[in-house]
């Protein structure tokens, strides 16, 4: 009876291009909209992981194996798979709905969110969350 | 989880609070509205039959675990709980929202 689908909470998503990937919840909309009259929430997720590193790695190869890919979707709840993993990243001023609306200020959005995301893989945390889900 | 030998007595008692929930209280039937429900934070006890798919089961016990509710594993397969719930269809998983006069929301999580 505890409403689990807020945001900061990391989903896979389910089907769709970017199925099999990690995301986290920024927005949703239990009641839908006019446009979606379902449940649906805003999420930024990894479309490219972020390779493994080594420790033989020089310091240009590491970086360039850290980078990560972002994506950002409005998608149905029925296409999402909670967990019980969450994601502290501040992306709500970042990612909006008024984003979706074109393609560059889309563009700029996931740029921003790929920022945030890589300064969060390199300080270790969230494990989970940048590990490819292998299936 | 599996609770050794359910006797008759217990099984008929379900039945019983399931009938009762059936006519006074409101309940949806069905994987999808289970989920929705879940999702909605609205359920408030689950109800799997027991040869539900092992994947969808897990599903929905995960589902539960994240929305603190409880799941029932119910003593009989999805043709009998389509009986139990009075209806001419099997009924494979269940979600009580509302139990009515029913005390079958404080009397089975602690079985399960």
């Amino acid at each position: 009876m505890v409403k689990f689908l807020k945001p900061n909470k990391a989903v896979v998503v389910l089907g769709g291009r970017f199925a099999g990937r990690k995301a986290v919840i920024v927005k949703q909309f239990d009641d839908g909209t006019r446009d979606r009259p379902y449940g649906h929430c805003l999420v930024a997720g990894i479309s490219k992981y972020p390779k493994k590193v080594i420790r033989k790695d020089s310091a240009k190869k590491t970086a360039k194996k850290s980078r990560v890919k972002a994506f950002i979707k409005l998608v149905n709840y029925n296409h999402i798979m909670p967990t019980r993993y969450t994601l502290d990243v501040d992306l709500k001023d970042v990612v909006t709905v008024d984003a979706l609306q074109s393609r560059d200020k889309k563009v700029t959005a996931c740029k921003e969110t790929k920022a945030r995301f890589e300064e969060r893989f390199k300080s270790g945390k969230n494990r989970w969350f940048f590990s490819k889900l292998r299936f | 989880m599996v609770s050794g030998k359910k006797t008759k007595k217990t099984h008929e008692s379900i039945n019983n609070r399931l009938a009762l929930v059936m006519k006074s209280g409101k309940f949806t039937l069905g994987y999808k509205t289970v989920l929705e429900s879940l999702r909605s934070s609205k359920g408030k006890l689950i109800i799997i039959s027991n040869n539900c798919p092992p994947l969808r089961k897990s599903e929905i016990e995960y589902y539960a675990m994240l929305a603190k509710v409880g799941v029932h594993h119910y003593n009989g397969n999805n043709v009998d709980l389509g009986t139990a719930c009075g209806k001419y269809f099997r009924v494979s998983c269940l979600s009580i929202i509302d139990a009515g006069d029913s005390d079958i929301i404080k009397s089975l999580p602690g079985d399960s």
